[in-house]
């Protein structure tokens, strides 16, 4: 059967994806987990690529495989995480995780496999180009990303009111 | 968009202005009362804007927002709310923390959060609305670092937030998937087609996850009680009062706008959530000797009541369920008033024992806890009565009898608890009640006459109806 570069290169793209992503949670060592985290991402990007989303594949790495995962990396190593110091989750706790995620995820194939797809348009594909995503942001969507920006306030303000040093220097 | 749709937005323009205001008014290092001051004039402020907006409704500012009558009265009740939980923060945070200022930043971006979700008619101005509620939640829970529970609190709201909201993206997707639009009226068009498809129903069905968390439905309650506990007394009535009518509001627009109800199976989901709400609050409050804890439970009853208003999704439902969330706000800001009022520097009044006898010591504050309880019950000439009454009127006319029974049933429940805290205002106490020295009579006296007015209210609704559903009527006729 012929299957054309692009379905290779997704073909790939996933598998690779879903193996990290597994390793993501079953790496007994935080600090594989967050490797495999990154490769997770990077492979994302990649779809993003696929998608003609070139933009938002940038910023995926530069945000999330940059920015996020340093902070990631930085905080598991300061606390120093190993397997003694970790709590000991209760066996059950455990089996009730794996049936009700296996069950959601029969639930989410049950529907995959009666679902049809419909193919994506073709005029769709210039999208996501940066030149066409930046007028779009800041034409039709100008309110949305006025009230998001108010939303990262609202990040900031929490954070220094959590992370404010103990005692009271008023 | 033009200049022009720029004014039906103004009471949200300057809701957004008030917490950028409070930073600078913290930047330039004025007092606490300054800082409450200015607040309550800018919400006073955009009540005026509200007003001052009303003959341009209703409007639509595509692609994402309509500002409808609906919209005008949930942001109505809603900046009515902050206006009453700002004043109790006063005195509240006064006592407690040196530093108090950036609550009110936190408090209105919350607001501002809960208010565009009323008017949002997309899935994108949906989703910015929640994160930005839930955000400003996250820090305003953990407020005071240094009490126990208040770190474990905001934990847990934290991990289940964002996992609900992960639902909701997840939902959001399968149905732009299959719809091709996020828009409501977009769906609205493609319905015929897609209703029966597979991913469809499962988009609706974790969007439902999500909303059922916000609104602590059963099975989605679990951080209920925990998070009401460990949170300061405001923010607890802040999460049981706005948060909860920004997301009723914006998932009663999008049933009106899909008719959600023309599919039995959506039908059946609503009802049995409604149900084990109605069910599991009731009996879970039965026990509980704590008072927010047992406010916790009433409240997931409270929205399986309200719910049972959204199910035959016709204009007195819909009345209906505006006409509940105002007395129920009502009721329970006085009760958390009361709250407020009796917590001491060291500990909330949050045990029943502090409630022992209160009657006799401090009659006033026990009399307005005793009306509001009253009218959670549901006890007639309280609006709480007529609240249920009118929920069961919609019921009937489209004959959803199985969650009326329970409605019923539970109801008869839900009196045991409310009766007994009652009865503990009214026992004999040999606790003498050291009163404390108000250090800011002038709040003091304020927050008393704002419990005494609310009470006043509950009264007023629950006896001269009139005037209250005529406005509702006349508001959801704007669309």
């Amino acid at each position: 059967m012929g299957m054309s570069l692009q379905q290779i290169v997704f073909g790939v793209l996933s598998i690779i994806s879903i193996i990290s992503a597994l390793g993501v949670i079953l790496s007994k060592n935080p600090v594989t987990s967050v490797l495999c985290l990154i490769v997770t991402f990077f492979t994302i990007a990649g779809h993003y690529i696929m998608l003609n989303a070139q933009f938002l594949a940038v910023v995926h790495i530069i945000v999330y495989a940059g920015a996020i995962m340093v902070l990631f990396l930085f905080v598991i190593m300061l606390m120093n995480l190993n397997a003694e110091i970790e709590p000991q989750k209760r066996s059950w706790l455990k089996y009730a995780g794996a049936i009700s995620g296996g069950a959601l995820l029969l639930v989410l194939l049950a529907a995959l496999r009666e679902a049809s797809v419909s193919s994506l348009q073709p005029g769709a594909v210039e999208i996501g180009l940066i030149s066409n995503l930046g007028k779009t942001l800041f034409s039709t969507y100008v309110l949305p990303f006025e009230v998001s920006s108010i939303l990262f306030l609202s990040a900031m303000v929490g954070a220094v009111v959590i992370g404010k040093k103990e005692g009271h220097e008023s | 968009m033009n200049e022009l749709q720029l004014i039906p937005l103004l009471p949200f323009i300057i809701l957004a202005m008030a917490s950028v205001v409070t930073i600078l008014l913290i930047a330039f290092r004025l007092s606490h009362t300054v800082i409450q001051v200015t607040g309550f004039l800018m919400m006073c402020l955009v009540v005026f804007a509200t007003w001052y907006v009303r003959d341009t409704l209703p409007e639509e500012v595509p692609p994402l927002f309509i500002v409808d009558g609906q919209a005008a009265l949930f942001t109505g009740v809603i900046i009515f709310c902050v206006l009453v939980i700002g004043l109790f923060s006063y005195i509240y945070f006064e006592e407690r923390e040196e530093n108090p200022k950036e609550y009110y930043i936190l408090l209105f971006l919350a607001t501002l959060g809960a208010a565009i979700l009323t008017i949002s008619q997309h899935f994108i101005s949906l989703f910015i609305g929640l994160e930005l509620l839930s955000v400003s939640l996250y820090a305003l829970i953990a407020y005071l670092r240094n009490r126990n529970n208040a770190v474990e609190a905001g934990m847990k709201y934290l991990v289940l937030a964002a996992l609900s909201s992960a639902f909701l993206l997840f939902g959001m997707a399968l149905i732009y998937m299959e719809a091709g639009s996020m828009k409501f009226s977009g769906i609205a068009e493609k319905l015929p087609q897609v209703s029966s498809s597979p991913l469809f129903l499962m988009g609706l069905g974790t969007i439902v996850v999500a909303i059922g968390f916000k609104l602590a439905l059963v099975p989605f309650h679990l951080w209920a009680a925990d998070v009401y506990q460990g949170s300061p007394t405001p923010v607890t009535a802040f999460i049981a009062t706005i948060s909860k009518i920004g997301t009723f509001a914006v998932l009663l627009r999008f049933a009106q706008t899909i008719h959600l109800q023309q599919y039995p199976l959506i039908i059946a989901i609503f009802s049995v959530i409604a149900i084990s709400s109605m069910i599991v609050g009731n009996i879970l409050a039965l026990r509980q000797q704590n008072l927010k804890r047992l406010l916790a439970y009433s409240s997931i009853a409270h929205f399986g009541y309200l719910l049972v208003a959204f199910l035959p999704g016709n204009e007195a439902g819909t009345e209906a369920a505006a006409f509940y969330l105002i007395a129920y706000s009502i009721t329970l800001l006085s009760a958390f008033g009361v709250i407020t009022l009796l917590s001491s520097r060291e500990h909330e009044a949050e045990t029943l024992d502090i409630y022992t006898g209160l009657i006799w010591r401090r009659p006033v504050v026990a009399t307005i806890l005793a009306i509001s309880l009253f009218s959670l019950a549901g006890i007639p000439l309280t609006a709480g009565f007529l609240a249920k009454f009118f929920v069961l009127s919609a019921g009937v006319q489209q004959a959803v009898w199985l969650p009326l029974a329970v409605l019923i049933l539970t109801s008869v429940i839900g009196l045991y608890y409310y009766l007994r805290v009652i009865n503990t205002l009214f026992g004999t106490s040999g606790t003498a009640d050291v009163m404390q020295k108000t250090v800011h009579p002038f709040f003091h006296v304020s927050t008393y006459i704002t419990l005494v007015v609310l009470a006043g209210m509950l009264f007023w609704i629950g006896v001269f109806p009139g005037l209250v559903l005529q406005g509702i009527r006349l508001f959801l006729l704007l669309h």
